[in-house]
């Protein structure tokens, strides 16, 4: 969303500035999420809910291809490769609807329930937020997607295109740490 | 290097970050099935992971760097 | 009329109350089409809140230009003043120049202050006697809580319109960063503000701001449109600190190294590295009794269901809520007193015609309170049932607080040393607020020594205490910054004699009001409670501070008429009426709408007060003879 009418300098001034809002705002959020990471410690200890360890790996697998893809299309658009840069685009969506699919509309329908104590508390928190953010970045990749199609980027002005897949990549960086949180970390009771 | 070769070098830096990543995924996954979830060997691997997203996905040295990549 | 409906603050208003009704509609459908029961109040309040702020952000018009992007339409990077309207109608609208925003985030703190300031008249009154009055235990405790929350969100936004205003003339930009997420910063506090004081009719709440489970998890409706309030100031601080912190980062003037930035800007960093992170928590924690209570998620419910125990699932616990919410909510007190303690030390050697004292030590106090500041929440919670072995760190990181503050406090009295003082209506305010900080500053290593605070946790000693820390910390440093930049807003003179009775009227009764509370603290008076024991010998104290607290109201109420007196009828102000060497002085008062036709270049040091043939920075710089260090 190279949206400002501005010369070319004021354009990359306002750019890094754009930059360093897009991380900061990352290093607020990272609190947030570091809250819920805190809670999962703090209330499960060394234990973890009876989850499918192999769903798990799963979406993960596809959060992380699809943040490949999404590279791969900040790439082309940096090159001015605008049909690389659309296909690619649409991959990584498809892909992050996979993952979200797998995270509603599998997990979520597994054993451990949102009322089932710490265990559903912070599991369905934890996805809860996460799912949200991946939600924010399948709008944010449409919207991208069409001003594409419209001929709004070009390699010296794609911030839109940049904040976009930087957003998509935090999301997946979150996942990182979430991951082996809930579904490695610790030992599973058999009451 | 002429433009093609830096994007295909470009691309390339891509897919070898992809195969460092699929590593260590596997490599945490194997790790706590066979330890039984050991958190802090865990955590590193998290660690691990992280670095290069936020180096060669996220360009977060684009903060500091002088030159205009993009 | 018609401009009347054209401003964006009423059509943002009437889009909230359609979005809510619209929201509330949802849920009932999604209720209906789950084979529920179609009628539930509190999830249809909580959706219709929450869509209904979204709601009038739509219509107020904050996010039109982002739209506007989506769609791949460009707009102007500054958008100047409205054509064919009148110029009053741009503080009701949504407009992206730092200082309007500024002002409206001035205005609406200090509306929020009387509302609460208010609420205070009416529960103080009832405190004046034991037994209960005219107010039942339910209301006063409503009255209180919201008392606390609003006061809270109206410092808040009095912070938020000092920086917005001062920072960017101070390093000489020309505006945020940002200015669009600047007026969303602003505008979304509005519909929170309207959330929150909606609380207080639909149902009210009793927890205090804090609002604790596992009391918060069966509190009556209010409290999840608290929690929604809440969660959208946090929102507006998170986004305001983001761009202060770019526009210091990137945006200084040539020749504005680090070390030559006013003291306030220093303040302004530190305070929006706190506002930026910790605000996060309280919001998590808050959004998780939401959806406790919505949802039957138990983060904080020590039950548990059958199903599972079958599971082996630990219980919630809600010691975790306090250690979420003072993550946030003890670094969120230096959030309201480091800018005010900025003012201080950016009026301190004006008045007394000196260099300020260490002006790199203040600098690097600020950010250790910061820092440090993050290390202390849990003394919070020294009664709480908190693990035992914690309660030592707690206490000794607490008392490290003290010695950046202390910096602080040396470096004023050494800057007032041999000063040449002048005791103009900001100089006043900012004396008063040494002294009252002073006691503030006291009464607190008590509370962060184990021993001692296991006896005064919870009673009116902590009251006492900290409404000191903020008045001295905030609202005194707050008024004297009000009375020093009005000219500079308003290009008139605000009236001295009014000024200086309100300053005679509010300091005194301050000491009392804070004094005495301690006092009957020590006594046995506890805190968040209608009612006391008469045996307890304490209702002279009580009649005392009630009397104390309505002349500090009455003394506010001075200076709002003595502001929108004399924007109309003030002198006409000079523009630097009190020989301040700070750039914002340099320039006309009114101060032009871009502020500085061209960046201004610094070539000394910003507090040289009193030192022959000094200069800070030069308004209309050669640029070609520039040295070269200044590029
Ligand atoms: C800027 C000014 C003020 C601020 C920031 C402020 C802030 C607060 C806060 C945060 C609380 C705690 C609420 C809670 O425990 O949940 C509180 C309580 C209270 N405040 Fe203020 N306040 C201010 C002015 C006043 C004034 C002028 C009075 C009148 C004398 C007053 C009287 C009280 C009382 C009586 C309580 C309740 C204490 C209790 O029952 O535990 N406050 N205030
Ligand atoms: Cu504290």
């Amino acid at each position: 969303m190279s949206a400002i009418t501005t010369s070319l300098a004021e354009y990359r001034h306002q750019l890094k500035s754009n930059r360093w809002g897009l991380w900061l705002f990352f290093l607020s959020e990272a609190f947030m999420f570091g809250g819920l990471l805190t809670s999962r410690f703090y209330l499960w200890g060394d234990t973890r809910p009876p989850l499918d360890q192999n769903l798990g790996f799963i979406v993960t697998v596809v959060l992380l291809l699809s943040s490949f893809f999404m590279n791969r299309a900040e790439t082309a658009i940096a090159h001015d490769d605008r049909k690389n840069f659309q296909l690619n685009l649409i991959i990584t969506a498809v892909l992050g609807i996979a993952f979200l699919v797998g995270v509603v509309g599998f997990e979520w329908q597994g054993e451990v329930r949102p009322t089932d104590g710490a265990y559903g508390a912070v599991l369905y928190g934890m996805t809860g937020m996460h799912a949200l953010h991946v939600l924010s970045g399948l709008i944010f990749i449409m919207i991208v997607f069409f001003n594409g199609r419209k001929g709004h980027y070009s390699a010296e002005r794609h911030w839109g295109v940049e904040a976009c897949a930087v957003w998509w990549h935090y999301v997946d960086l979150v996942w990182v740490f979430f991951y082996p949180a809930l579904y490695l970390m610790g030992t599973v009771i058999h009451p | 290097m002429t433009q093609q070769e830096k994007k295909a070098a470009a691309f390339r830096q891509g897919i070898i970050v992809l195969i460092v990543l699929a590593a260590l995924t596997a490599g945490e996954f194997f790790v706590a099935r066979s330890l039984n979830g050991p958190v802090a060997i865990l955590f590193i691997f998290a660690i691990f992971k992280a670095a290069p997203i936020m180096q060669y996905f996220m360009h977060i040295s684009s903060l500091w760097s002088e030159e205009e990549g993009h | 009329m018609k401009t009347f409906f054209s401003l964006g603050l009423i059509r943002g208003i009437v889009s909230q109350l359609i979005v809510t009704a619209i929201g509330m509609g949802i849920t009932v459908a999604v209720r209906v089409a789950m084979g529920l029961p179609a009628w539930k109040a509190e999830p249809a309040a909580v959706v219709g809140a929450l869509l209904g702020a979204i709601g009038f952000m739509f219509g107020v018009g904050a996010l039109t230009d982002w739209l506007k992007w989506m769609k791949g339409e460009e707009t102007p990077m500054r958008h100047g003043p409205p054509k064919d309207k009148p110029a009053w109608t741009r503080y009701f609208t949504v407009d992206y120049n730092h200082k309007i925003i500024g002002v409206q985030y001035t205005v609406t703190g200090i509306a929020l202050i009387g509302i609460a300031g208010s609420l205070a008249m009416i529960f103080r009154l009832e405190l004046s006697a034991p037994g209960l009055q005219f107010l039942t235990a339910d209301t006063y405790n409503t009255f209180m809580s919201a008392h606390g929350i609003v006061m809270i969100g109206g410092i808040l936004l009095g912070v938020a319109g000092a920086m917005n205003y001062l920072v960017p003339l101070m390093i000489g930009a020309s505006d945020m960063a940002f200015p669009r997420l600047n007026a969303f910063g602003f505008w979304v506090t509005v519909p929170a503000a309207l959330l929150i004081v909606s609380g207080m009719v639909f149902g009210g709440w009793d927890t205090g701001w804090t609002g604790y489970p596992p009391l918060s998890a069966r509190a009556p409706l209010g409290i999840q449109l608290f929690f929604l309030g809440v969660y959208f100031i946090g929102l507006s601080s998170i986004l305001g600190a983001l761009n202060l912190l770019v526009t210091v980062a990137r945006m200084r003037a040539p020749g504005m190294t680090l070390f030559r930035m006013p003291i306030f800007v220093w303040a302004s960093v530190a305070t929006s590295l706190i506002a930026l992170t910790a605000t996060q928590l309280i919001a998590l924690s808050f959004l998780m009794v939401l959806v406790q209570r919505l949802l039957g998620m138990g983060f904080f419910d020590p039950n548990l269901t059958p199903e599972a125990v079958a599971m082996g699932a630990p219980p919630g616990n809600p010691l975790l809520f306090q250690h979420l919410f003072w993550f946030y909510s003890h670094p969120a007190v230096y959030v309201f007193i480091l800018p005010g303690l900025g003012i201080i030390s950016e009026l301190l050697p004006v008045f007394a015609r000196k260099p300020l004292f260490g002006y790199k030590w203040i600098a690097m106090s600020s950010l250790t309170i910061a820092l440090v500041g993050f290390l202390v929440w849990a003394h919070h919670m020294f009664t709480a049932g908190m693990e035992e072995y914690l309660r030592l760190p707690f206490s000794y990181t607490t008392l490290l607080v003290a010695v950046p503050t202390g910096v602080k406090f040396f470096s004023w009295v050494a800057t007032l040393w041999k000063g040449r003082i002048s005791l103009e209506t900001p100089m006043l305010f900012v004396l008063g607020a040494i002294s009252v900080f002073l006691i503030g500053g006291l009464t607190g290593p008590p509370n962060g020594t184990v021993t001692t605070d296991l006896q005064l946790h919870d009673t009116y000693w902590i009251v006492g205490h900290f409404h000191a820390t903020m008045f001295g910390g905030f609202v005194f440093p707050f008024f004297a910054a009000i009375y020093y930049w009005y000219p500079k807003v308003t290009g008139r003179m605000f009236s001295e004699t009014l000024g200086k009775l309100h300053f005679w009227l509010m300091t005194p009764s301050f000491w009392v009001m804070s004094l005495v509370q301690q006092q009957i603290g020590l006594m046995g008076m506890r805190r968040r409670i209608a009612d006391y024991d008469p045996a307890l010998g304490i209702q002279a104290q009580q009649v005392a501070i009630t009397i104390a607290g309505y002349i500090i109201f009455a003394s506010v109420l001075v200076m709002i008429y003595n502001l929108v007196y004399s924007y109309r009828h003030g002198k006409i102000a000079v523009a630097n009426p009190w020989n301040s060497r700070s750039p914002e002085f340099q320039i006309p008062s009114p101060i032009p709408e871009h502020s500085y036709e061209q960046p201004f270049l610094v070539t000394g040091e910003p507090y040289d007060y009193g030192l022959e043939g000094s200069v800070y920075i030069s308004i209309k710089p050669d640029i070609a003879n520039a040295p070269v260090a200044a590029k």
